[in-house]
Order: structure tokens, then sequence, then C-alpha cells
């Protein structure tokens, strides 16, 4: 009988000792241990790739690890010139231009697809779940299935031909989840007034549907660009006798114990940053033009 | 003409089944192919339906080991990606007030997932090798005598560098779950007394399931099919499932390698397809 | 003209998503050329599929819809000379207001310098010549409606169909644009369909108000007589004002009918021809601002219903007050005073009164 009332009190301080009392303009203890976890994540993340960016500019004598030994261009000019570090400007030109093939097809038909998906179709959860399969399949193994598919079928393995194809079982599914992201911004009504005031179809898409969603199909672009510029497991029994930048990057890695690897490190996350450059700002750019987000309820 | 509205949704998706049935489904089907069939040991395949590869695939230690160590390293990096991303988006989303700055660390986050896997990886060369940047910082400051052998070619490596790869993924969904908890959900949590933790167990966590649900499938996928990372970072210590079927084709021993694959395969989608009776993707994206 | 070109006529109009349950059932009505009409009713009476099936954004199941005579079943949006003003106004966020405004003409294939000389005349008319050049996002709640309006007009439609064109509007706002629309209405002489679920505002702008419950007419007709004179007891509660008791019919006299319950002696019901025998259950409805309160003891006047009853909740609304009392049965009991009135000899929480009205003032709902 007398217990409950003696329980009381004690839940209420127990209450007390552990219940947030309201900041006063200081911030809590957590907030200084997850600061200074995400400071050790940035360093970590970041560090290293500053290390090997500073290590690509060390001279003849340079090695893999610190302390830098003299600074020069003396790796980039070797990167490019030696016969050792194999053809690395045909494996750059290829892959850009890979890239460039692979972020096309992923832009069209990553947003066609979305636009089949805004609505429930006899058999999307079939084709959904051979694009979550497609994406989750190990790569390696997707590989040397095209592989072996081109060699029943008799067609030379090729980076425009197999690889390409093998590149978009990657990139698309990818583009597709990316694309339903963006897609749950647009207000179905716009395309209903497009309709409306008399649009056809292909006008609506044009005018309307194209345009609202631009900076989503850029965010598109950039994963498609980027996903197929440093894809290597799906390319590597794909690309036929040409390489491309990955599979050469990993053959130096297998054989080049010299500071040309974090050259070349240095130039591809180079034209990395570029392209991720050049797609944000058209991203912020676009929203500021745009102005204001619409309203959307 | 107006055309019914599942004939339009077909032709909108038409080119995607277009690009995945030649470059996912007949792949997959042509490996299960391979894996029936017997090889004349020159990497010909002799078309006779036969089990024997997949009876070599379950009864050696050799492949439990492979698949003994490529779990290991699947579990490790995710509970490592998981405790990671879960407080750091945790922090950007509770702890950073200024929504603007909040944003601005996110793309920081993300910024090197744009960026070569391989060069991140071979980037932690310099710093954790016998001569690297950590060993001879321990030694100079007196900590150490010895350099320290385990940081490079060794499974912390591995793990090192799968964890570098990957803590996005995880960032990136549950950052996603979490922006979406209401504040005043929270308030109210502080309002009837819940501590720092009560919170924590009881709102932030069930409310961002479906975002670890989805940073687990990535990462669970990523480790499970890499091949690469074990093979450059443990120095040849550790193998993968995957590695090892990088190996056999090298020496065209298509049917064992093709087994091995189908499991993993099998292992993996299987994984996949339970996480997602979870989470609906499709729902958790655009809403 | 020998058919009027905005006359709408919807027979038997029924729409089901599944086959199974109607979201609307079986809908008649007639609405004359420039008319201003208003669908009335709670969210998912299907109000708003009725007009989209108008605009042709959906079809129906059954049934046929009339504009100027001709059946449009079938027809896409643009052939059928309707426009549409979208539920938070569906305004292209990339566009200015002026290509906004211009997208019906541009898709036309209308060329530039004609387009524009168009829409900046209706622009004009729209008072948002300074705003031409803006984002929807730029825009107040107000200023967008007057764009969606005025994209919508371009099309010199011979219907316009507004879902919801108030909603987005906060309170102030909502009832200067409201005036607004009435004003657009009259100078363009054409038919709107409004879609709305605050009776204020279809009593407010309605020409005919059509009440809506569950895919189903309710009653429709002007303003006046569906406020004033609800057909049964849904209608009377959704468009407000009245007070609807429930009760059985005790004796029949002449034209007027006395309820069973022994507190309702004094309520005399007239029949108007409705043909009710004792035992009947009945829904009698009496306008809140037809009943007086008086203290008890007061003389009534003559052919006059009363109630006694207690006051229990009081509220001030402004131009009038609001005072909750004793409810009959289950039924709310409220009477409406006028300010001035209620200030001369307030009434307390509590405080016995007499409530009375004048005995022909009450209607037997159906």
């Amino acid at each position: 009988m007398s217990a409950a009332p003696a329980a009381m009190p004690a839940a209420k301080t127990h209450a007390k000792r552990r219940a947030i009392a309201p900041s006063k303009g200081r911030r809590p203890w957590t907030f200084y241990a997850l600061t200074a976890l995400f400071v050790f994540y940035v360093l970590a993340l970041y560090g290293p790739m500053i290390c090997i960016y500073i290590l690509s500019f060390q001279d003849v004598r340079g090695g893999l690890v610190f302390p830098m030994k003299g600074f020069s261009l003396h790796w980039f000019v070797d990167l490019f010139t030696q016969v050792r570090t194999g053809d690395v400007k045909g494996a750059f030109s290829r892959s850009i231009k890979l890239a460039i093939l692979v972020t096309a097809i992923t832009v069209v038909v990553s947003f066609l697809s979305a636009m089949a998906f805004r609505r429930r179709f006899p058999g999307d959860n079939i084709v959904f779940a051979l694009m979550i399969g497609s994406l989750v399949a190990p790569g390696l193994v997707l590989g040397i299935g095209v592989g072996l598919m081109f060699n029943f079928l008799g067609i030379d393995t090729s980076w425009w031909g197999s690889a390409l194809g093998a590149q978009l079982s990657w990139t698309l599914p990818f583009g597709v989840l990316v694309m339903f992201a963006v897609m749950s911004r647009f207000n179905p009504a716009w395309e209903e007034a497009a309709y409306d005031l008399g649009a056809t179809r292909w006008q609506t898409i044009r005018l309307v549907i194209v345009p609202v969603l631009a900076p989503g199909l850029v965010a598109v672009a950039l994963f498609g660009f980027t996903l197929s510029y440093d894809e290597f497991a799906r390319t590597l029994q794909t690309a036929g006798p040409q390489n491309t930048l990955p599979l050469e990057i990993w053959s130096m890695t297998m054989n080049v114990t010299s500071p040309s690897l974090y050259a070349l490190g240095t130039v591809t996350t180079v034209i990395s940053f570029l392209v991720i450059g050049i797609s944000l700002g058209t991203i912020v750019l676009m929203q500021k033009r745009r102005g204001q987000r619409a309203p959307m309820h | 003409m107006r055309l019914s509205k599942p004939v339009v949704s077909w032709l909108y998706v038409a080119p995607l089944v277009l690009v995945l049935i030649p470059f996912f489904v007949v792949p997959i089907v042509v490996v299960l192919i391979a894996s029936v069939f017997d090889t004349d040991g020159f990497g010909g395949l002799i078309p006779t339906f036969t089990l024997s590869n997949y009876l070599n695939v379950f009864t050696s230690t050799l492949t439990f080991n492979l698949y003994y160590e490529t779990i290991k390293f699947t579990v490790l990096t995710w509970i490592f990606t998981l405790l990671l991303g879960f407080f750091i988006a945790y922090y950007l989303v509770f702890h950073v007030k200024n929504q603007l700055l909040a944003i601005g660390l996110f793309l920081l986050c993300t910024v090197p997932f744009w960026t070569s896997n391989i060069i991140r990886m071979i980037s932690w060369i310099p710093l954790l090798g016998k001569e690297g940047l950590i060993n001879t910082a321990l030694i100079k400051i007196g900590l150490i005598h010895e350099p320290l052998g385990f940081l490079l070619y060794s499974s912390f490596a591995v793990v090192v560098a799968y964890v570098h790869q990957l803590t996005i993924f995880m960032i990136v969904p549950i950052f996603n779950s979490m922006v979406r908890i209401d504040k005043r959900v929270i308030e109210a949590a502080v309002d009837a007394g819940a501590s720092r933790f009560d919170i924590l167990r009881l709102i932030v966590i069930p409310l961002s399931k479906s975002g670890i649900a989805l940073g687990t499938i990535f990462v669970v996928a990523i480790v499970m099919g890499d091949f690469f990372v074990t093979k450059v970072m443990s120095g040849g210590g550790s193998a993968s499932v995957v590695g090892a079927f990088y190996e056999d084709i090298g020496v065209l021993q298509y049917p064992g390698a093709a087994a091995s694959a189908v499991v993993l395969t099998v292992i993996l989608m299987t994984s996949v397809a339970l996480i997602l009776r979870t989470v609906d993707i499709r729902k958790e994206i655009t809403s | 003209m020998a058919i009027q070109r905005g006359a709408i006529e919807l027979a038997g109009l029924t729409k089901s998503y599944d086959g199974v349950t109607p979201v609307v059932q079986g809908v008649n009505l007639k609405i004359p050329d420039g008319a201003y009409c208003c669908f009335l009713g709670p969210s998912g009476c299907g109000k708003t599929t009725i007009l989209r099936m108008i605009a042709g954004h959906e079809d129906p199941t059954d049934g046929e819809i009339l504009i100027g005579g001709e059946n449009v079943v079938g027809l896409p949006p643009v052939e059928r000379g309707t426009a549409m003003m979208f539920q938070s106004y569906a305004l292209f966020p990339h566009l200015s207001v002026r290509d906004n405004i211009a997208f019906a003409l541009r898709v036309r294939g209308q060329d530039k310098a004609e387009r524009y000389r168009l829409t900046d005349a209706m622009i004009e008319k729209v008072r948002l010549t300074e705003l031409r050049d803006r984002l929807p996002g730029q825009l107040s709640g107000g200023q967008q409606q007057r764009v969606a309006l005025a994209r919508a007009a371009i099309t010199e439609p011979r219907v316009l169909l507004l879902d919801e064109p108030l909603s987005a509007l906060d309170e102030q706002l909502r009832i200067q644009m409201r005036s607004e629309l009435r004003r657009m209405q009259r100078e363009l002489g054409i038919t709107f369909i409004h879609v709305t679920h605050s009776q204020l505002e279809a009593i407010a702008l309605a020409d005919i108000v059509v009440v809506m419950e569950k895919g189903q007419i309710k009653q429709s007709g002007a303003a006046r007589d569906v406020y004033a004179a609800p057909k049964d007891r849904y209608v009377a509660e959704f468009l407000g004002g009245q007070n609807v008791f429930s009760g059985r019919v005790g004796t029949v006299n002449g034209d007027r009918i006395v309820l069973q319950a022994s507190e309702m002696k004094q309520v005399a019901i007239p029949l108007c021809g409705a043909r009710v025998k004792q035992g009947d259950a009945i829904d009698v409805a009496v306008r809140r601002d037809d009943i007086n309160l008086l203290r008890p003891g007061a003389t009534l006047a003559g052919d006059t219903s009363s109630l006694a009853s207690r006051v229990m909740g009081i509220e001030y609304q402004g131009n009038f007050v609001k005072v909750m009392l004793d409810p009959v049965g289950s039924d709310e009991f409220v009477a409406y005073v006028p300010e001035r009135t209620f200030f001369h000899d307030p009434l307390d929480i509590g405080d016995v009164v007499m409530a009375a009205w004048p005995a022909d003032h009450a209607r037997l709902l159906a």
C-alpha cells in the first residue's frame, strides 16, 4: 500500500535527472561529441585523397609515401608519355566518350521510365524488381555473363558495345531511382493544366515536364556520367581489347609503383570535380533563376 | 488516337526493359546455364547437365572460407558504415541549426561519391603503409618503436577502404528519412520528459528505419559483389567470393566459377529481398 | 443563338474507379448558360470528380455530359470549350506570368507578336501588368489566383471550371478574391462551375447551389432557396444556420402538426401539403436567427411556437451573439441573437429562457 506513493517521488526525481532542460543558449555535450565525429569523418574522407594529390607533384626522386621529394610535374608528363603506364591518353578519351554516351541514354531512358512509374500499370512490380536486381547484382558476375553472351552470339566485346550495355544495367536503375525522387516533386496538375490549355502530349513534355524537371535531369546526368566514368566491375570483362580509364588504373595498381599512379588519380579527380562543379552549378543556377519554389500542395 | 493508359506506361518503360533484358536477365541466365555445364578444362563448355559444380561449391572448405571472409567483411563494413552514417546524419539533421549550413555539409559528405572509388582506395596507401604517414607520426611521438604492420595489406585496411567508400550510402538515405521527422514530435517527447537516449531509441531510430534499410541494401550488395578492394587492400592475404570467381575465369574454369557466382547471387538477392520486405523503396523515395 | 453555348446538362452521370463503389452516382443537373454554379459538399462527396469529368480529365463510367447541347464525353479537354482553374492553381513554375497566360496560345501555334498582344490585354484585365515578368513563386496567393484565372480565360472558354479556387488563400483574401471571381464572371459572361466545401462561399457567389453527398445531389437551386428552405436534415445541417429537431408526430391539426414529446407541446409545425400521420418520425428545421429568447413569464405574441430552455453557453460573434441552449433530445439548439438585442438584457449561463419563434417559420424536412 505504501509502496506506490513512495515510488512516485522517486520516479519524479529520476525523470528530473534524465529529462532535457531547456537549453540556456548552451549546446548539449552530444553536439561537441558529434561535431568531433563529423570533423574526423570529413578528414578521413578527404585527407587520403589530398595526400595523393600532393604526392603526385613530386619530382623524379618521388616515391609512394611521404615525405614529399621535390616539386614538379614530372609524373604527369611521365603518365602520358611512358609506354610502361599504358595508353592513358586513349583510355581517357574512351572513358569520357563512353560516359557521355551512357549519360545521354541514362537521362532519356530514366526520364521515360519515371514517367511510366508515376502510376501503376500491369507488370510494374516486375520491371521494378528487375531494376533492383540489376542494381544489386555482383558487377563482375554480370560482366562475365555479358561477355559470355557476346561470345555465344559471336559478337566482339567492345567498350562502345558490350561495355556500354553492361554499364547501363548499373546506371539506369540509379537514374530511375533518382528520377523517382525528382518526380515526386512534380505536381500532376501541371500536366493536366497543360492538356486543359490544349497542349498535345509531346508539347506537354517539351514545354512543361522537361523544363520543370530540368534540375533533376541534370542530377541524373551527373549520376550517369560519374557512375560510368568510374565503373570498373561490369566493364572489366566487357570492354574488349581497349581499356577504359578505371581498367587502366587497375592494371597500374598491379604493376606501376611510381607516383604516376597518383598523377593519374589527380587528373581523373580533376575531371570528376569539373563534372560535379558544372552539374551542381547548373542546378543552383536553374533554381536561382526560378526564384522561390512554387507552392505545391 | 487515344492509347489506353497501360499501353502508354509500357511504351514509356520499354527502353528500360530493352536494356535490362539483354544486359541483366540474359547474362544472369547465361551464367546460370554455364554453372550446370561441364568443362573440358581448356575454357570449352560441354553442354551436359551436371550439378557437380554446385557440389564442389558446397563441399570445399576453400569456398567455405571464401564465404566466411566475404560475410565477415560485409558485416564489419555494415556495422561501421551504419554507426558512422547514422550519427553523421543525426548530427546534420538535429544538431546543425542553420539549414543552409546543414545542406552544405551534407554536400561535402557526398562529393567524393562522384569521384573514382579506385583512386579513393589507393589513396590510403601513403597513409597506412609501413613508412606511411600514420606509422611515421606514431614513431615520432614515441608511441611505438616499430611500424605497425597491420595497418596496410590487412583485414583492417580492407574494412577502412570499404567504410571510406560506402559510408555515403548510409548517410544519404538516413539523412533523407531523418529530415522528414517532424521536429515538433521531438519537442513533444521532450515535454513528456524523455531523455536524449529515449528520443533516439523511441523516435529517431524507428522513424529512420527505412533509410537504414535502404543504406544496408547498398552496402551489403556492394561489399558482397566486390573483389577489388579485398584483393588490393589485403595484399593478397584475404580473398573474396567474387575474387575467386575472377581467378577461376582467368584460368578458364567457367562452370565452377559460374556455380559459385550463382550461389552468391542467390544469397545476395535473398538478403535484399528480405530487407525490401521491411521497406517500400518506391514510397520511401517518392514521399 | 438557338442553343445556349455555355449551357450544361448532366444526365445519369456516374463514375466508379473500381467498378463497384460509385464516386458519382446518377447525377442529373441542368445549368443555364452564363450561370454561376457552386457544387457544395464535404471532401469525398464526388464534387471534384464531376468537375473533372466535365473538364475531360476523367471519363464517366456512365451517363452524358452536354455542353451547349452537344455530348462531349470522349472529347479531349481542348475541344470541349471548357477551361479549368486548378486547386492551388498549378501555375507552371518555370514560366513567367506572361508565358503562363500565353501558354494556350503558344501550343496553338500562334505567332509570338499576336500571342503577346492578346496576353497583355488579358494581363491588363486582371491587373497584373507590373508583375508580368515575375515567376509564380514570386507572387502572393491572390496574385497567383488572378494569373490562374487569366490563363484559363484566355482560351475563351464557354465554361470555366474552378476547383476549390479560394482554399489556398487566407481568410481576408478569400473574401476579397471571392468578389473578384464574381466580377470576372459577369465581365466574361460565361458559365462558371465552382467546387467548394464552404457554404459561406457557395451562398455568397452562386446563382445555383448544388449540395452533394456521397456522389449524389441532395438539393439544387437558388442560393436563397437552398439556405432558407433546405429539403432534408443533411442539407440543413451542411448549410448551417438551422436548428434541426427530430421527433414523432403527435397530432395532426388541419395544416399544423404538434409533436409527441411533452416539452414540445407548444411547438406547431406547418404541414405545407406534406402527408404525415400520427407516429411518423419527422425532422423539423427552425432558423437560428428566427429564435427570440425571452425571460420566463414574458407574454408571447400570437401564433408563436415556444420551448422552455436554459442557456448553456454564449459566444460573441460581433454582429450577433450565438447562444447555445439546452439540447433538444440529442439535437443541438442554438439561437443567433442580434448583438444590440442581446446586450439590451444580457443573458448569463444557466439562465432559464423561453425560446420562441413565429410558428410559420418552422419547416418540416423530408
